[in-house]
């Protein structure tokens, strides 16, 4: 079966699918912008608190293995719970728009950041960490200059899955009013108009690409040099 | 001066590592620590940085409790030449270099000054300084691997099988390298090696582990001269008495010269091995000279040599 007949079964017009969303959005390319930037905004505050609590959390966890397994049990519950139902929690105190959907994003980014940042930490060789302590490096330093520039390729390989995930999560905002690009989903399968609906819908496609490839642009850099990236093979990148 | 008394080690699964060894590597010597795998080496030395806590007993650094100082100034006062040799992926060769250094805050341009001063002792070129340790050869590795443990100017030096996973050519040369290093420096050096060869070879004494006991403490010769029991014996090997021929000296043996007998063409030198000694008398026949500044000191003939390893050996089987 053909995806255009897979449309036809859906019931999709194929002019929707082609620029029937295109021409939607530059009529409306002022609320098109809004939505985007509302929508960009929620994912961006969500991720930033995101690692600000993931990446210390994670850290704590590698010191102390006992910590390690309530830290990483927390941020495994965090991400069970559905991201509707936060806002559907939250929302009576944190009130109606963007507050209630960035926590949402928030709890459900710590996870994949957190996993990064312990897995990022342990995997530095135990030659490595001995001889730092062997040299007299306290164990601050040791964080610092050896286990955390090791750590970081893999730590923001965590924080791009967890972006790519959030941006999904922020379409649900709409449902209590935080705008973003739910809002025209919403208004297209109210009305069933599919030239809204993939208005909203393709944008965020984009973006997780877009995403997902500065990402891993940023994870290169962020890579020692010297270190060669577990995607490319042998040799360094020096 | 490292002083080890009683000290015992008791890993926290009941593992008994080290067994109530004492042991004293005089100021600016080498100690060599050797032993099978699993026989308690590298639990001892790194009971002297306290990279691991002594269950029981204590060591002393120049008569001072270790566990009185604090343990980072201790650490950053001994050089440590890890086993795994333990160089930073993601740092230059010059970073890795001067970590210690940077740990105690010297300035930018001393780091350098030293760094690019001890490329030069290790003899790699200095272009190496902003390379990583994945461009570098297993033998380079090593070398800077010695060369970051020395960069503080450490009054002592732990070095766990810092040769150990080098082919025999590049193992032999960073041995004789680091021998001369050794010659020009007044550092205490605790060397850890399961090679026998390697520990007589490296160490003005050498101390024999088994199963976290010390069997035998001694200078290289008296080791092969007169092993203490079955297990050193069969630890230095059949080519024992070969062996102890490399360690001894002509000087040890020598005769007093008889008058008359000139210097000849080929003469010994005292700092000859019997190695070397034996070697030309199969050759040239004996007894042979020994010369010393245009003078004959002394001769050697076959029977000294003989007799050397024939006391030694009869020594062993009492
Ligand atoms: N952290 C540890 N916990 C438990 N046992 C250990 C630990 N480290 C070493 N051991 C055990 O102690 C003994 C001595 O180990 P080690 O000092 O590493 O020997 P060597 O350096 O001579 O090979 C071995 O039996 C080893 O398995
Ligand atoms: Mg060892």
């Amino acid at each position: 079966m053909s995806w255009a007949a897979a449309l036809a079964l859906l019931d999709v017009p194929l002019s929707s699918v082609f620029t029937g969303w295109i021409d939607y959005i530059g009529a409306n390319w002022d609320q098109f912008l809004t939505l985007l930037r509302g929508h960009l905004v929620m994912v961006g505050i969500g991720e930033l608190l995101a690692i600000l609590i993931a990446v210390p959390a994670g850290i704590l966890a590698t010191r102390d293995p006992r910590l390690a397994r309530i830290i990483e049990n927390l941020g495994a519950v965090a991400q069970t719970i559905p991201a509707l139902g936060v806002i559907a929690l939250t929302f009576t105190f944190l009130g109606l728009g963007k507050r209630p959907t960035i926590l949402a994003i928030t709890i459900y980014a710590l996870f994949p950041i957190l996993k990064n940042t312990v897995a990022g930490i342990q995997n530095v060789e135990e030659a490595d960490v001995r001889a730092g302590r062997g040299m007299g490096m306290t164990n601050v330093q040791r964080l610092r200059r050896i286990e955390l520039p090791l750590a970081l390729p893999v730590i923001f390989a965590g924080i791009r899955t967890s972006t790519v995930l959030c941006v999904g999560v922020a379409y649900i905002g709409v449902f209590v009013g935080a705008g973003g690009l739910g809002t025209w989903i919403q208004a297209g399968l109210t009305t069933v108009n599919y030239d809204v609906m993939l208005a909203g819908a393709i944008p965020g496609a984009l973006t997780v690409i877009a995403f997902d490839r500065g990402f891993s642009v940023l994870e290169g850099m962020v890579t020692p040099e010297g270190v060669s990236r577990d995607t490319t093979e042998g040799g360094a990148a020096a | 001066m490292i002083e080890l008394d009683n000290v015992r080690k008791v890993y926290g699964d009941g593992t008994v590592a080290v067994d109530d060894v004492s042991l004293e590597v005089p100021e600016g010597e080498t100690v060599t620590l050797v032993g099978p795998s699993g026989c308690g080496k590298t639990t001892t030395m790194t009971m002297v940085n306290r990279l691991t806590e002594i269950t029981e007993g204590d060591v002393r650094i120049d008569g001072e409790s270790i566990q009185d100082t604090d343990v980072i100034d201790l650490r950053r006062n001994i050089g440590y030449v890890i086993q795994e040799i333990g160089l930073f992926e993601h740092m230059t060769i010059a970073e890795n270099i001067s970590i210690v250094p940077d740990l105690r805050g010297w300035d930018e341009e001393r780091k350098q000054e030293r760094v690019e001063e001890l490329l030069e002792l290790i003899q790699l070129p200095q272009d190496v300084k902003t390379q990583y340790p994945a461009n570098l050869s297993g033998g380079q590795r090593q070398r800077v691997g010695v060369a970051r443990a020395m960069a503080a100017e450490p009054d002592i030096i732990l070095m766990d099988e810092p040769f150990g996973a080098l082919d025999p050519i590049t193992r032999d040369e960073l041995q004789d390298e680091f021998l001369d290093i050794q010659q020009k420096l007044d550092t205490t050096i605790m060397f850890v090696t399961h090679d026998i060869d390697e520990a007589l070879k490296m160490g003005d004494r050498v101390a024999v582990l088994r199963d976290g006991e010390l069997v035998q403490y001694d200078a290289p010769k008296d080791l092969l001269g007169s092993p203490k029991n079955e297990f050193v014996a069969n630890f230095i090997g059949e080519d024992r008495v070969l062996k102890q021929l490399s360690a001894v000296t002509v000087r040890e043996v020598m005769n007093a010269p008889q008058v008359g007998e000139g210097a000849g063409e080929n003469p010994l030198s005292p700092d000859d091995s019997l190695k070397v000694a034996l070697q030309r008398i199969f050759q040239q026949g004996d007894p042979l000279p020994v010369v010393e500044d245009g003078e004959v000191v002394g001769q050697v003939s076959e029977a000294d040599i003989q007799a050397v390893t024939d006391r030694r050996t009869s020594e062993v089987l009492q």
